[in-house]
């Protein structure tokens, strides 16, 4: 029951406010090229000015690419009760952002979905270009 | 019981006695057991603040911005207020190579701003890139022959309650909170921007904070927002947390490193 009621926090903390870049979203990331992939995470680095986390996704051919994705900044995530645990090695996530200008395997990690349907806003989300 | 329930009545009254002042030094909506306030009398602004926002008024998210209908108009023949965007990262968002945010952009972003004042100065610390503003509070003149900076040269004095912090001697850089994500421009101040604060404390936490902009090379008119401080307790028992730009900045002007 207390672990039940600690996943609807979770959700709530990790739902109420946009988190957002440390410059323009503009200078990195394509907003003509969103993302949508599905995996298992392969690591965790936290650190600034993002967090990144990096998610090994099964291509169409079989081959699997190591995607990498970028989140909110640390402290920001820490203040709402988001630790470095939030996310662990091994856990299958969709994330939905978008792609590098430079057209690699790195992306805004936007909106994080879990397994069980936990969602973490890492980045932009809301982010409206104008 | 009586005698010490009288002596606990004594100390309260002697401690309130002690932090009285005259009326003349009073803002109009506050009281003198209502905000905290130094040895001296002066209101005291230490604390953990939220970024400066507006009671109501834009926002992009956590983020404050510029307001602007109230964008006097330009200046005939002035300097360019927009900044076209050239392709080039390092000239359309330097930020994104961990160069400063400036001001007060990097105090509009969803970090704390941390307080710490004594007679002499106020420090205003935000977590964003750790930025911290050194502001003396004895009315000295602004330094003559110095370099342009990204966060001026700022200079505090009292007028009664309100601390009024003037700041100039910047060099041209992007007014702009961080989230102005225009992809085709953005917006600068000139090398004459000049800006205005006066915070007052109008409760125990709040802040009053009225931001004028003065850029005569640009603008016809000054502007001011009307943002405000709220106080965040809560926030002290980890602080500020660190945030140094370069530790792992891995995809600077969207070109990013392996991992």
């Amino acid at each position: 029951m207390g672990a039940r009621i600690g996943a609807w926090v979770m959700v709530l903390a990790l739902g109420a406010t946009p988190l957002m870049a440390h410059h323009s979203a503009v200078a990195e990331y394509d907003l003509e090229k969103p993302v949508k992939v599905s995996g298992t995470v392969t690591k965790v680095e936290w650190s600034n000015p993002h967090i990144w986390f990096y998610v090994d996704v099964k291509n169409p051919d079989g081959t699997v690419t190591n995607w990498g994705f970028s989140g909110g900044a640390p402290g920001v995530l820490q203040r709402r009760g988001i630790s470095r645990t939030a996310m662990k090695p091994g856990d299958v996530v969709k994330v939905e952002g978008f792609r590098a200008k430079d057209g690699s395997s790195n992306g805004s990690g936007n909106t994080v979905t879990f397994e069980d349907g936990r969602r973490v806003f890492t980045a932009m989300e809301g982010f409206q270009p104008r | 019981m009586n005698k010490r329930f009288a002596v606990s009545m004594l100390t309260l009254a002697t401690l309130v006695a002690a932090r009285a002042i005259p009326e003349a030094q009073r803002g109009p909506s506050a009281t003198p057991s209502a905000i905290p306030r130094m040895a001296d009398g002066k209101p005291d602004f230490s604390g953990m603040w939220d970024n400066p926002k507006p009671a109501s008024g834009p926002m992009r998210g956590p983020a404050t911005v510029f307001d602007r209908s109230k964008f006097p108009p330009f200046k005939p023949g002035g300097e360019p207020f927009y900044e076209p965007r050239t392709g080039d990262p390092r000239h359309d968002e330097p930020r994104a190579f961990c160069m400063p945010s400036g001001f007060p952009s990097a105090f509009l972003g969803p970090y704390p701003v941390q307080m710490i004042q004594n007679a002499k100065y106020l420090v205003m610390t935000t977590e964003f890139m750790r930025v911290t503003r050194i502001i003396p509070l004895d009315g000295r003149p602004h330094q003559t022959d110095i370099e342009p900076t990204y966060y001026g040269d700022s200079v505090g004095k009292w007028d009664g309650d309100t601390l009024v912090i003037d700041t100039t001697h910047f060099k041209r850089w992007s007014l702009d909170d961080n989230y102005y994500g225009n992809p085709k421009e953005y917006r600068m101040h000139s090398d004459a921007f000049h800006t205005i604060e006066r915070l007052r404390r109008t409760d125990a936490e709040t802040i009053k904070y009225d931001f004028t902009v003065d850029d005569p090379k640009i603008f016809t008119a000054s502007w001011t927002e009307n943002w405000e401080f709220k106080l965040h307790p809560e926030w002290e028992k980890t602080g500020l947390y660190e945030m140094v730009c370069n530790e792992n900045n891995r995809c600077p002007g969207g070109k990013c490193e392996k991992p």
